[in-house]
C-alpha cells in the first residue's frame, strides 16, 4: 500500500483533532527542542574552543610572565624595582631540552603608546622571527619581519589589522611605508597582519591591536627597565621576556615536555612569576567538560523524549479504543491486520515527526535566545537537525507500535459492536 | 434457479462457543446454497444464530464444524490475510449504522475498499464517482458523512460495498437505523441493484415487514434452518 493511500486512510484524523494532536506531541516538541538547543550551545562552545586552539596550533607550550604582586608593606613613596618574568637564561635552558623545536619570544612594551594626550588601545611587542608563523597570523599587506631586520636592528614594524585605523583613522588608505612614532622612536611600517580567530594569548590582548618589531630593535631602542606610575610613587619593572611560545617536535610527549619546563622553571625562579599552559590540554579539558555537559543534557532530553513518547502511546491507545468501530469496519471491508497496523503506526510517526519539526524550530529559537541574552555562542548543526528528525521518527515507531499492534489485533466482531 | 452459479454453499455448518468448559452450540448443522442473482433474506428472532451466521458468511468468524464454500473455494483453512482479501473482493458488507469514516469524504469512503484492494488511484476515483452517481449521490462526492442524511449515508455504504464488484452483498439490518420512508427507499435501491445489475444479496434481518421483499427467505430458529432451504 502506498504512503499516499495510508495518508487518505489516516491523516485526516490528525487534522480533525488539531489541538489534541498538538498536545499529544508536546512532549516530543520539548524533547527535540531541548536536544537541538543543547547541541547548538555545546557546538558553539566547541567551535569557539577549537578556533582558539586552531589559531595557536596544538603543538605549542605557552610559558608566560606573571607580574609579581607588589607588597603593600613597602613604603609607597619610594621607587621600587620589580624584577620578574621570563629571562634569557630560561630561554636558553628550554632550548637545550629534548623535543623542543624552537622558542618564539615576545616582550611587551609597558609604557603606554600615546597619540597626543590620548592613550591608545594599542600594545607594542618586540618579538622573534617566527612569531607570526607561530601565532597563525596572515600577512595581508606588505611583509613580515625578515632575518635582516633582526640582524640590523631595523626600525621597522608590522602592525595588526586594527592598528591603522586607531592611529591614522579611517581616511588613510596606504599604510605600508608610513611611519609610526612610539615614544621617541620612529618605526617604518612594512606590513600588516591579521589574526582571523581573534586569539587571546597570555599577556597579549589582541594580536590585531598590536605593533610588532624585531626583538633586537626592541632591546636597542627601548629598555627592559620601564617606569610605571606617577613620579612620586613609580615602580620600575624589569622584565626580559613576557612570552615563550615553545614549539615541540613530537606531540605525543608534549605533556612530558611541559612538565620538564615546569620543573625547570620552578627551580630557576624563587617566586611564581611565571605561568605555563598547554593548549592541547585546554582542548582536552574543554572537551571533557563539554562531554559531561552533553551527557547530562542528553539524558534530560532523552528523558523528556521518553516521557513524550509515553504520552503519545497513551493517547494512541485511547485513540484505538475510541476508533474500534472504524477498525472493525475496515477489517470487514478487507483491511488486513497489517493495513490497520500501518495506518495507526503511520499516524503516530507522522505525529512525532510533526512534533519533531516544531521542536527543531523551538530549539533553534531557544539557542538564538540564549546567544542573544547571554552571549554564549551557539551553532545549530545539520546533523543535529537530521538526527532529531530521525529520533522523532524512532520515538513514533517505538511508542506507536504497541497501540498499532493492539488496533490490528482487535477482534473485528467485537470491534464492530463497539459504539 | 439452480441453473445459476452457486455463490455460497454451507455443508453441515456448525458453530459452538466455549464459555469456560461449557459448550454453547449456536449453529447446529446448517445446509444451505445461495445462487447468483438471488435476493435472500436470512430471518430469525434474537438468539436464533442470525448474527453468528452473518459473521461466518462475512468471513469475520470461522465455523467450528462443517464447510463453507464461497464462490467455489472452501474458506475454512485460509490465513487471516487471505480471509481479509476475500472479504475485500468477494463480499460487500453493509452495516446497520452505515459505518462510514466521518473524516473522509463520500468519494474517499467509497474508495476505501479499493485502497485495500490496491486499485490504482486514477481508477479508484473514477469508479467511486460512477458508483456515487449510480446510487444518486454524484453531487455529494466531496461532502462528509456528517453533512448527509441517514438514507444518503446508507447509499454511500452500498456504493462502498459495490466498489470491488463483490460476489454478493451482505447486509446486516440495513434499514434498522432509518425511518420507514427512507428504509423503503433503501430497499428500492437494493431491488434496483438486484434487478438491473443482477447483484446477489443476502440480507440479515429480524424485521418481519421485509419478509415479502425477498425472493427467498431463509428462516433460522435455534441454530437450524427451518424453512427456505431448497
Amino acid at each position: 500500500m502506498l504512503l499516499r493511500d495510508l495518508y487518505t486512510l489516516s491523516m485526516h484524523n490528525l487534522f480533525l483533532h488539531k489541538i489534541r494532536s498538538f498536545l499529544t506531541s508536546l512532549g516530543i516538541i520539548f524533547g527535540v527542542g531541548s536536544v537541538i538547543s543543547m547541541l547548538a550551545i555545546s557546538g558553539g562552545a566547541k567551535k569557539e574552543a577549537l578556533a582558539q586552539i586552531d589559531a595557536m596550533g596544538i603543538d605549542k607550550i605557552i610559558v608566560y610572565s606573571k607580574a609579581k604582586e607588589q607588597s603593600n608593606t613597602s613604603s609607597s613613596s619610594s621607587t621600587s624595582v620589580l624584577d620578574y618574568g621570563l629571562n634569557y637564561s630560561d630561554q636558553n635552558n628550554i632550548l637545550k631540552m629534548e623535543n623542543i623545536k624552537r622558542v618564539t619570544t615576545a616582550r611587551r612594551l609597558r609604557t603606554p603608546i600615546t597619540k597626543g594626550l590620548e592613550t591608545l588601545d594599542i600594545e607594542l611587542f618586540w618579538v622573534s622571527l617566527h612569531f607570526q608563523e607561530d601565532v597563525n597570523c596572515d600577512v595581508i599587506k606588505g611583509r613580515w619581519l625578515t632575518p635582516s631586520d633582526f640582524e640590523n636592528s631595523s626600525t621597522v614594524c608590522v602592525i595588526g589589522r586594527n592598528v591603522k585605523r586607531k592611529i591614522f583613522g579611517l581616511g588613510e588608505k596606504e599604510i605600508v611605508g608610513k611611519t609610526i612614532t612610539v615614544g621617541k622612536s620612529n618605526l617604518k611600517v612594512v606590513g600588516v597582519i591579521e589574526n582571523k580567530a581573534d586569539t587571546k594569548l597570555e599577556g597579549i590582548n589582541n594580536l590585531n591591536d598590536s605593533i610588532f618589531i624585531p626583538s633586537t630593535t626592541g632591546v636597542s631602542i627601548f629598555t627592559e627597565y620601564e617606569m610605571i606610575g606617577s613620579i612620586s610613587s613609580a615602580t620600575i619593572h624589569h622584565v626580559e621576556n613576557d612570552l615563550f611560545i615553545v614549539k615541540v617536535d613530537d606531540l605525543e610527549v608534549i605533556d612530558h615536555t611541559a612538565k620538564r619546563i615546569s620543573a625547570f622553571m620552578g627551580r630557576a625562579h624563587k617566586t611564581k612569576d611565571w605561568g605555563i599552559s598547554v593548549p592541547l590540554n585546554l582542548l582536552r579539558k574543554k572537551e571533557a567538560t563539554q562531554n559531561i555537559f552533553t551527557i547530562v543534557m542528553g539524558s534530560i532530553a532523552g528523558i523528556s523524549l521518553i516521557v513524550g513518547g509515553i504520552g503519545i502511546m497513551n493517547i494512541m491507545l485511547a485513540n484505538v479504543y475510541e476508533r474500534r468501530k472504524e477498525i472493525g469496519t475496515r477489517r470487514a471491508i478487507g483491511a488486513r491486520k497489517r493495513d490497520i497496523l500501518y495506518q495507526f503506526l503511520i499516524e503516530t510517526v507522522f505525529l512525532t515527526i510533526l512534533g519533531g519539526l516544531l521542536g527543531i524550530g523551538l530549539g533553534i529559537g531557544i539557542a538564538a535566545a540564549i546567544t542573544h541574552f547571554s552571549g554564549m555562542p551557539s551553532e545549530v548543526s545539520v546533523i543535529s537537525i537530521v538526527g532529531s528528525m530521525a529520533i522523532s521518527g524512532i520515538v513514533g515507531i517505538v511508542f506507536g507500535t504497541y497501540p498499532a499492534w493492539k488496533a490490528a489485533n482487535e477482534n473485528p466482531i467485537k470491534a464492530l459492536k463497539a459504539e | 434457479m439452480s441453473a445459476s452459479r452457486e455463490i455460497i454453499r454451507l455443508e453441515n455448518l456448525e458453530k459452538t462457543y466455549f464459555k469456560k468448559s461449557l459448550a454453547v452450540p449456536v449453529l447446529k448443522g446448517i445446509n444451505l446454497s445461495i445462487y447468483e442473482g438471488e435476493f435472500n433474506g436470512i430471518m430469525g428472532t434474537s438468539g436464533s444464530g442470525k448474527t453468528t451466521m452473518l459473521n461466518i458468511l462475512g468471513l469475520l468468524d470461522v465455523p467450528t464444524g462443517g464447510k463453507y464454500y464461497l464462490d467455489g473455494d472452501e474458506v475454512e483453512h485460509f490465513s487471516d490475510d487471505h480471509l481479509a482479501g476475500l472479504r475485500n473482493r468477494k463480499i460487500g458488507y453493509i452495516f446497520q449504522s452505515f459505518n462510514l469514516s466521518p473524516n473522509l469524504t463520500i468519494g474517499q469512503n467509497i474508495e476505501v475498499p479499493m485502497i485495500y484492494g490496491e486499485i490504482p488511484k486514477r481508477d479508484r476515483v473514477k469508479r467511486a464517482k460512477e458508483l456515487a452517481e449510480s446510487v444518486g449521490l454524484g453531487h455529494r462526492l466531496n461532502h462528509r458523512p456528517t453533512e448527509l442524511s441517514g438514507g444518503e449515508c446508507q447509499r454511500t455504504a452500498i456504493a462502498r460495498a459495490l466498489a470491488n464488484k463483490p460476489a454478493y452483498l451482505l447486509a446486516d439490518e440495513p434499514t434498522g437505523n432509518l425511518d420507514e420512508k427512507t428504509g423503503e427507499e433503501i430497499m428500492r435501491l437494493f431491488h434496483d441493484l438486484h434487478e438491473q445489475q443482477k447483484v446477489t444479496i443476502v440480507m440479515v434481518t429480524h424485521n418481519p415487514e421485509l419478509e415479502t421483499q425477498f425472493n427467498r427467505v431463509i428462516r433460522l430458529r435455534d441454530g437450524r434452518v427451518v424453512s427456505g432451504n431448497d
